[in-house]
């Protein structure tokens, strides 16, 4: 305990420090703080209406002062407090809201809510009326500043156009010159200059006629009657088509769809059970992407952490041999790879690796196309997952080696084992037995390893029989596209799913991994 | 940054501890020095192109090769703006590099010391005390751990969305939004790796000084953390280097080019104006790898030595 006696004396001196009042009035302060800071959050949330987000914050608050000023029971809480909260925040919930994005059709054209879907159906759905009445226009404010549309129609009838609807007003309160109305009394005509800062207000602006029609401006002078081309019917929950009465029913799934398979968009958000891991497994379209995507990130993983590990056993094997000249150096330079944070070197291998100015191609005269054929790209995605990889596995190997006894060793070359006898029977089941663990862990986090994908390649070359997934997308990559890729359709729904499977495959990999570790037999 | 790859911070003094033996003769061990040093050449042919590219004078993808044509500090005068005289925004109109640079470590430092200190918390829970559900707890860490938090960008986004709709400084395009997110990961892996180094400082230590009075957040600032110090200072260079490293959370929470990180800024950077910025891209690459590295070589003899030393054996 001599070395324990040695070590306290620093601590001793701390912890008179922290004892006492000191640590008391510490704990006072970073506690008034917390809580001015949650009076002030409520201020503001109750400012914006956020009376949920109020309540979590008392609820919180509360908590946290009951934790910190109980005495005894809730020790351990006090520690585990602080990351807690974060933990919930930023990992629990997004999860919890990704697996239950899984379990529906959260995807472009079905984001609004139900009875959202129903309205923007209804007014996209108006087009200019059969019998093509039109209104000469002129926009005006009234004594409320409030925008309205003097119209006159062809047969001379003047009207003041609201967004409530629309009201007549008598000749003689108004003047008509050029075939438009000129002014009205109680309201103002808008000047050329004004015109220019209505423009938004302008297109969004419908005066309903009743039937579900509208009157719609059409530029600055005229305006016309809409009419619906759909029909919400509430009694029989679907949507009408106007001109033959076709009836476009809920399908379950989020859409409004007519017998014959014709569907109105948008959809909406909703729950479909199991469906899209079922498309997973049934619709052509996702499946013979997703099997070609999930078998090469099964070979890029494996690849990855065997050749890896091959090369990096090699230059152990090499260094490990007391008094080699130069062996200090020569590790300090190997391990370089691995100090460079791997965006930049991934940034960098991009440049080196191009078809046309590439380092790589002008060093060996050669045109490869590095990063633009499908099969050239797989294998310039490993080779430089490889060259990241390779010096921590030639630490973990050249630990390894290094802890095995040299007795063992000696005693096998005394018995006339010959070196690669050697290397096979003894040396390589007692590194592996320390080693294996780490390789499956970098196998789990090669399966993720987005970045040296989306950095390198971004998945590409795109493949000519998929949208989405391209020559070298892992799952990761791919599920990122499908979340996210522009102008393709977004998928939260699918991408969840796969999310969901992703986590299962990792899970299942690490299950492995810790139930082959001591790790859990510390916990007891 | 794996477990895996943790764990092979923490063997790095095996390496250190090796026993150095009568050197042998260059006779047997040509090969050795051979396969060493086409695996130095291999790992040093980016970083010695890189280095030769951001001092060469032809700063095109094209122009560039191993030994520069001619020496020159252009790419760093034009990544940091070529006019230097000006003040303000206007100097680095050409690239944001150095907010990109000083964003980068403003998260990525902020990030590793919140890290440590969360995660050193609820490691001494863990590791000292006996409560109900601990079991569990550190299980359920493991595993919503394996859950990518990339995967779950969606709901992050949408909730720092909503945050920043009442709370301008923790909303979209904030640094503050991206370091607290980033804590959510701060448990995991970092906490179990902690409780195995807790765990073997004695607990007669702890026990000493309760003895004398001492309160248990005493002990864990005064006698846990200090002993633990190697331990805090890897785990703190963890989290820096794969919070410098994350690209997709950042793309997604920084929307404009003053508060892009280091990632997010040079891929954009590179991603349209390729050929012609090579050069400057090569500097740029050249500096954000300094603190990193720098870190790194520091950490590595820390580590052996805080191992090495009798304080934590006990």
């Amino acid at each position: 305990m001599s070395a324990g006696t040695r070590a306290l004396s620093l601590p001793t001196r701390l912890i008179s420090a922290f004892s006492g009042t000191v640590g008391l009035v510490i704990k006072i302060v970073l506690l008034s703080l917390v809580n001015a800071f949650a009076i002030w959050a409520a201020v503001v949330l109750s400012d914006h209406h956020k009376w949920r987000a109020l309540g979590l914050l008392a609820f919180v608050t509360a908590a946290i002062d009951a934790i910190y000023l109980t005495r005894r029971w809730t020790l351990p809480l006090k520690f585990l407090i602080p990351g807690t909260i974060f933990l919930l925040a930023f990992q629990v919930i997004p999860v919890a809201y990704t697996i239950n994005v899984a379990f529906t059709n959260y995807s472009t054209g079905h984001i609004l809510s139900r009875s959202e879907a129903i309205a923007n159906i209804e007014q996209n759905s108006l087009t200019e009326a059969g019998n093509g009445a039109s209104y000469a226009m002129t926009l005006m404010r009234s004594d409320k500043h409030q925008l309205v549309l003097a119209l006159l129609d062809n047969s001379g009838h003047a009207f003041i156009g609201t967004p409530d609807g629309l009201r007549p007003i008598p000749r003689d309160q108004v003047t008509i010159a050029g075939g438009t109305i000129a002014s009205a009394q109680g309201y103002t005509p808008l000047k050329g200059t004004e015109l220019g800062s209505i423009d938004t207000e302008l297109s969004s602006y419908k005066v309903p006629v009743g039937g579900g029609k509208a009157i719609e401006p059409q530029g600055f002078d005229s305006a016309v009657v809409l009419e619906p081309t759909y029909r919400f019917d509430a009694r029989k929950d679907a949507f009408v088509r106007v001109k033959d009465g076709v009836l476009f029913k809920d399908n379950g799934r989020g859409s409004f769809v007519a017998a014959n398979g014709a569907e109105i968009e948008p959809g909406w958000k909703t729950y479909v059970g199991m469906r899209n891991f079922g498309r997973i497994i049934h619709s052509p379209l996702i499946r013979s992407p997703f099997l070609k995507v999930f078998l090469w990130t099964m070979v890029f993983a494996t690849s990855v952490v065997f050749l890896s590990f091959a090369l990096g056993l090699l230059l152990a094997i090499t260094l490990n041999k007391p008094g080699l000249s130069f062996q200090r150096t020569y590790r300090a330079l190997l391990i370089i790879p691995y100090a460079v944070p791997a965006f930049l070197a991934l940034l960098v291998w991009q440049g080196l690796l191009n078809d046309d100015f590439g380092v790589v191609n002008r060093a060996f005269h050669t045109s490869i196309p590095w990063l633009f054929d499908p099969n050239w790209a797989r294998v310039s995605v490993i080779l430089v997952s490889v060259w990241l990889t390779v010096p921590y596995f030639f630490l973990v190997s050249l630990g390894a080696l290094q802890s095995i006894p040299s007795e063992l060793i000696e005693a096998a070359e005394v018995d006339g084992g010959g070196a690669w006898q050697v290397f096979r029977k003894i040396t390589l089941p007692l590194l592996l037995v320390a080693v294996a663990p780490l390789m499956i862990a970098s196998f789990a986090f090669n399966f993720n390893n987005f970045n040296n994908i989306y950095l390198l390649t971004g998945g590409g070359p795109a493949l000519n029989n998929s949208p989405v997934a391209g020559a070298t997308d892992i799952l990761i990559s791919y599920t990122y596209k499908i979340a996210f890729a522009a102008g393709k359709g977004q998928d939260y729904g699918l991408a969840s799913a796969i999310a969901i499977l992703i986590f299962i495959t990792v899970g299942t990999i690490s299950a492995i991994s810790f139930s082959r570790t001591k790790a859990l037999e510390n916990l007891a | 940054m794996s477990t895996a790859e943790r764990q092979a911070e923490l063997a790095l003094p095996s390496v250190a501890e090796r026993r150095r033996k009568k050197r042998s003769g260059f006779a047997d061990n040509w090969w050795r020095h051979l396969v060493a040093l086409i695996g130095v050449v291999i790992a040093l042919f980016p970083v010695a192109y890189i280095v030769s590219a951001a001092f060469n004078g032809d700063n095109s993808l094209s122009g560039s090769s191993l030994i520069p044509r001619q020496l020159t500090l252009d790419n760093f005068r034009s990544l940091f703006g070529t006019q230097r005289h000006t003040t303000g925004h206007a100097t680095f109109q050409n690239a944001h590099y150095l907010s990109w640079f000083g964003n980068s470590m403003i998260v990525a430092g902020g990030t590793a010391l919140l890290t440590v200190l969360l995660s050193a918390l609820a490691a001494y829970a863990f590791s000292r005390f006996r409560f109900r559900g601990r079991r569990m707890g550190m299980l359920t860490l493991l595993l919503i751990q394996m859950f990518p938090q990339l995967l779950a960008v969606v709901a992050i986004y949408l909730i720092v969305l909503n945050t920043g709709d009442v709370f301008r400084f923790i909303g979209l395009n904030t640094l503050p939004a991206l370091i607290i997110v980033y804590l959510g990961g701060a448990m995991g892996v970092n906490t179990w790796l902690m409780k195995g180094f807790f765990d073997t400082i004695p607990s007669e230590l702890d026990e000493s000084a309760r003895v004398d009075g001492a309160t248990p957040a005493q002990v864990f600032w005064g006698v846990v953390l200090p002993l633990a110090a190697p331990v805090l200072a890897v785990i703190a260079l963890i989290s820096f280097i794969s919070t410098l490293n994350e690209f997709v959370i950042a793309s997604v929470i920084l929307e404009t080019q003053q508060k892009f990180t280091l990632p997010v800024g040079l891929w954009q950077f590179i991603d349209q104006k390729y050929s012609e910025h090579w050069g400057p891209f090569a500097a740029g690459v050249l500096i954000a790898a300094i603190p990193a590295a720098l870190l790194f070589a520091f950490l590595q003899r820390y580590i052996v030595e805080g191992l090495t030393q009798g304080a934590v054996k006990g």
